[in-house]
């Protein structure tokens, strides 16, 4: 086998290798945040500040936990409509949960994700079994998930959850208070709310399951090329079902989180929460198309929109313009990838 | 572009009392890509009249070269000149405008429009705001009258077969008025008999003045169409021959540098008496019918038969791809039960598809990643956490033996040629220690050095003991590697061969159905 007789390929017209073109991506987005953090910081004073960057934070947790679950099955080739309804559901059953069976909280939300990881599950086999296009399937997941919050609940919020029901979404690690003199309480330091620890710890996870493990090669291998995928052995459906899973158990801890936050399950909370997912993920260069994409973009995506929102509020644009601008944002920035991938 | 040009002291009159006469000629072209240099001094020139091959392995710069000539892209450096004027053209549009048309491999119709409207797509005679319909039915139904093909203008698209769709193009280059038609690939797809048609549209084009640039990898069937042949080798122009004065062993030659004594390795591999893979009464209904066969461990086995005869569709049914109605597969003596290709690669069988970039390779994945993937269980640990350095030794080990050009293992697959994501695909196997290897047409498209390169691979897997099936429309290939020939026809199989024993007429008897040719034993 000592054949040399092939001349080597061309390399990628342009100068730039892909990975190269990768990083210029992975820059841009980058880069567009912190413009966005600079400028944010000389329009408004209360901006930039270690309280305001855990409200963002805090704000980002939802879009990024949605995001991720949407990552992953965008890379597989397929989309997830479904998360904005499903995590109204989910955090709808774990209230119900604790007030009307008494579970104690830490169950009850376990509750709320299995109903989350439940509805994926159902998502999923309606894509490998029905062989729904995922767009469909998902949709009707989306219309199902709410009629079922609103039905239960009679469209109704459930307050009256008790304080431990609020400790997941308000509670923080390392806040520092101190007693005055005069007995008020100063706040030394917010903490970290809890939310983005657990926002924090996901995205560490799922990057690696994507980069390091077997499944997230078998992840990106069906997107690529699901049939090749299939003839080398890889279990297509059972990877495929699992980022449906992943996706609906995330939706799931978001609406746990967001309920937890209010104190209060309300049917009608996450309402078109699916867009800022995807578009947290295609800011964050995970091609729709399938076999690319990375929760570090993603995590930019969700930023970049976090901060859009947090900064065009504080210097008082007015919520129309602010889904404009955004919208502009999406637009934009799917342009540059369009302009990345053409040969 | 002005047609009535008194270049060479000839009036452009129609093309068909023109023949002979210079249509297009490229001096001296160079083409520069940032770190590339893609043509260095090619020449070419056309001829109305004449089909004009040209030949070269995979990056030899011919689709560069065509691309230049279709107005894709411009020369760095170098003249163009078409009907005795320079020119240059700063898109296919222009190109086209003038009568330069080209097909492409992978054809450009749209399946859901019918054959008229794709052929007069974005020139729809109207009337008014409106399409007017029965202008573009019968002047659909003239192109297509002019070529001799019976093809309804109304059908979709989609219903045609690929070498229907392959008229429809030329239909549509034709009515461009085009007089220079480049034919990339024209016949990798077609069956037999569907290239004879294509060769009598071609023959009648050439007759009518048209100029054809004809590019292929299958040399043997040039010498019924071609009338000259330009030969390139990395980029560079190495000779232009009337075809008649040439043979196919010299046009060889010159495209890999060297002198091929011969097409195939010697054979090192000798057949044992050990069953490795046997298929009893395997049947898919209204597929394949009652295949039976044995496969000796270190024996090349060819599958032969003609396209659709069911060789394909029953590797896929023993690898699990599609499933089985009937019939029993045992691997070393042991019945197994495959239900999905997973179950077939635990058992040591290996499947390398027809079609490698729609079914063989994740192409926007790197080598390394393609390479592993059938067997990441041996690059990870129980929790199936990736081991890197083994992933990056088992990519090179691999890459080293089987002499696989890439920049880097992390190389995304599309950007190799076609000969070694080949290789990437038998690595991906050899590193998951099958023991049955079934070759689907593994040398399609693939240039002349590689395809020596993957038979001699080939034999040293049956040298191991490994059994090897080769999938193969080319005879010279089936009689040139295997021991065996199993001969289909009609999704059976009409008889298993001793390769050594027989001839390419033996082969096509059976595979045409007429069983044992009179005169053999």
């Amino acid at each position: 086998m000592t054949m040399t007789v092939t001349t080597p390929p061309a390399p990628a017209r342009g100068g730039l290798t892909d990975r190269q073109k990768d990083i210029v991506q992975k820059f841009a987005a980058l880069g567009s945040l912190l413009v966005l953090i600079v400028v944010f910081s000389l329009s408004s004073g209360a901006f930039f500040t270690v309280n305001n960057g855990m409200t963002i934070a805090l704000q980002v947790t939802s879009i990024a936990l949605l995001g991720i679950g949407a990552t992953c099955v965008i890379i597989t080739g397929g989309i997830d409509l479904s998360v904005g309804s499903v995590l109204a559901l989910s955090g709808v059953i774990a209230a119900l949960a604790v007030k009307e069976l008494g579970m104690p909280v830490p169950f009850a939300m376990m509750f709320g994700i299995l109903t989350g990881a439940f509805c994926g599950l159902v998502n999923g086999i309606l894509v490998t079994r029905l062989r729904l296009p995922p767009f469909i399937a998902t949709l009707g997941m989306m219309l199902i998930a709410r009629g079922v919050a609103l039905q239960i609940t009679g469209a109704r919020a459930i307050s009256g959850l008790g304080e431990s029901f609020g400790v997941l979404g308000n509670g923080a690690l390392f806040r520092v208070v101190t007693i005055a003199d005069d007995g008020f309480p100063t706040v030394v330091f917010p903490g970290i709310p809890y939310p983005v620890i657990l926002m924090a710890v996901i995205a560490v996870a799922v990057s690696l399951m994507l980069n390091r493990s077997v499944l997230g090669r078998h992840i990106y291998a069906v997107g690529s090329n699901s049939e090749a995928a299939r003839l080398s052995g890889v279990d297509v459906a059972g990877v495929t079902r699992f980022t449906y899973v992943l996706s609906g158990a995330l939706a799931g801890l978001t609406g746990c989180v967001l309920m937890s936050r209010l104190v209060t399950a309300q049917p009608n909370e996450g309402v078109m929460y699916e867009l800022d997912a995807i578009a947290s993920a295609v800011i964050g260069g995970t091609s729709l198309i399938g076999g690319v994409g990375t929760i570090s973009g993603t995590f930019i995506g969700s930023f970049v929109i976090g901060i859009l929102r947090n900064g065009l509020n504080m210097n008082g644009v007015s919520a129309f313009t602010q889904q404009i601008i955004i919208g502009l944002v999406i637009l934009l920035t799917v342009w540059i990838d369009q302009l990345r991938n053409r040969k | 572009m002005p047609s009535g040009t008194i270049a060479d002291g000839r009036i452009d009159a129609r093309p068909a009392r023109a023949a002979g006469e210079t249509l297009l000629s490229l001096e001296n072209i160079c083409k520069e890509f940032p770190g590339v240099k893609a043509l260095q001094g090619v020449h070419f020139n056309l001829r109305r009249g004449e089909v004009h091959a040209v030949c070269g392995e995979n990056g030899a710069g011919k689709s560069t070269l065509m691309k230049i000539i279709s107005g894709v892209y411009a020369p760095t450096s170098g003249r163009l000149v078409y009907k005795g004027q320079p020119c240059s053209f700063a898109s296919p549009l222009e190109a086209e405008a003038v009568g330069i048309a080209i097909i492409h491999q992978e054809l450009n119709l749209i399946p859901h429009l019918s054959v008229a409207e794709n052929i007069y797509l974005a020139r729809e005679p109207r009337r008014g705001f409106f399409v007017d319909r029965k202008a573009l039915r019968a002047n659909a139904k003239a192109c297509l009258d002019r070529l001799g093909v019976a093809i309804d203008p109304d059908r979709l698209v989609r219903e045609l077969s690929v070498a229907q769709c392959q008229m429809v193009e030329i239909a549509k280059a034709l009515s461009l008025d085009a007089q220079v038609l480049i034919m990339d690939e024209p016949t990798s797809s077609l069956t037999e008999q569907e290239t004879r048609l294509l060769f009598k549209v071609i023959h009648d084009l050439r007759a009518s003045g048209v100029g054809i640039v004809y590019i292929s990898h299958r040399l043997d069937e040039m010498a019924e169409i071609v009338d000259r042949v330009t030969v390139l080798r990395d980029g560079r122009y190495i000779a232009t021959d009337d075809f008649a004065a040439t043979n196919v062993d010299a046009i060889v030659a010159r495209m890999v540098g060297r002198s091929l004594e011969e097409k195939f390795p010697e054979r090192n591999s000798r057949p044992t008496t050990d069953v490795i893979l046997s298929a009893r009464g395997l049947t898919r209904h209204r597929v394949f019918q009652d295949i039976d066969f044995d496969l000796f461990r270190g024996e090349i086995l060819g599958f032969a038969g003609l396209m659709g005869a069911g060789r394909t569709e029953v590797a896929r049914a023993i690898f699990g791809a599609d499933a089985l109605d009937a019939g029993t597969v045992s691997l070393e003596g042991r019945v197994l039960d495959i239900r999905s290709p997973r179950d077939a690669i635990k058992a040591g069988l290996a499947y390398l598809s027809e079609d490698r970039k729609a079914q063989g390779l994740a192409v926007k994945m790197p080598v390394d990643a393609n390479m592993t993937l059938a067997n990441m269980e041996a690059v990870s640990n129980r929790f199936g956490v990736i081991d890197f350095t083994r992933h990056a030794e088992v990519a090179k080990e691999y890459i080293d033996l089987l002499s696989i050009k890439t920049p880097s293992p992390d190389q995304p697959v599309r950007l190799l040629s076609g000969g070694n994501q080949q290789k990437i695909i038998i690595g991906k196997w050899l590193f998951r220690q099958s023991r049955v290897l079934i070759f689907d047409e593994p040398t399609r498209g693939i240039d002349v050095g590689a395809k020596f390169a993957i038979y001699q691979i080939m034999d040293e897997l049956a040298a191991k003991g490994i059994g090897v099936i080769l999938i193969s429309s080319e005879l010279p290939e089936i009689l040139g590697m295997t021991d065996r020939v199993a001969v289909f026809h009609h999704g059976r199989i009409a008889g298993v061969l001793e390769t050594a024993a027989t001839s390419q007429e033996e082969i096509m008897h059976f595979a045409s159905g007429y069983g044992r040719p009179a005169g053999h034993g």
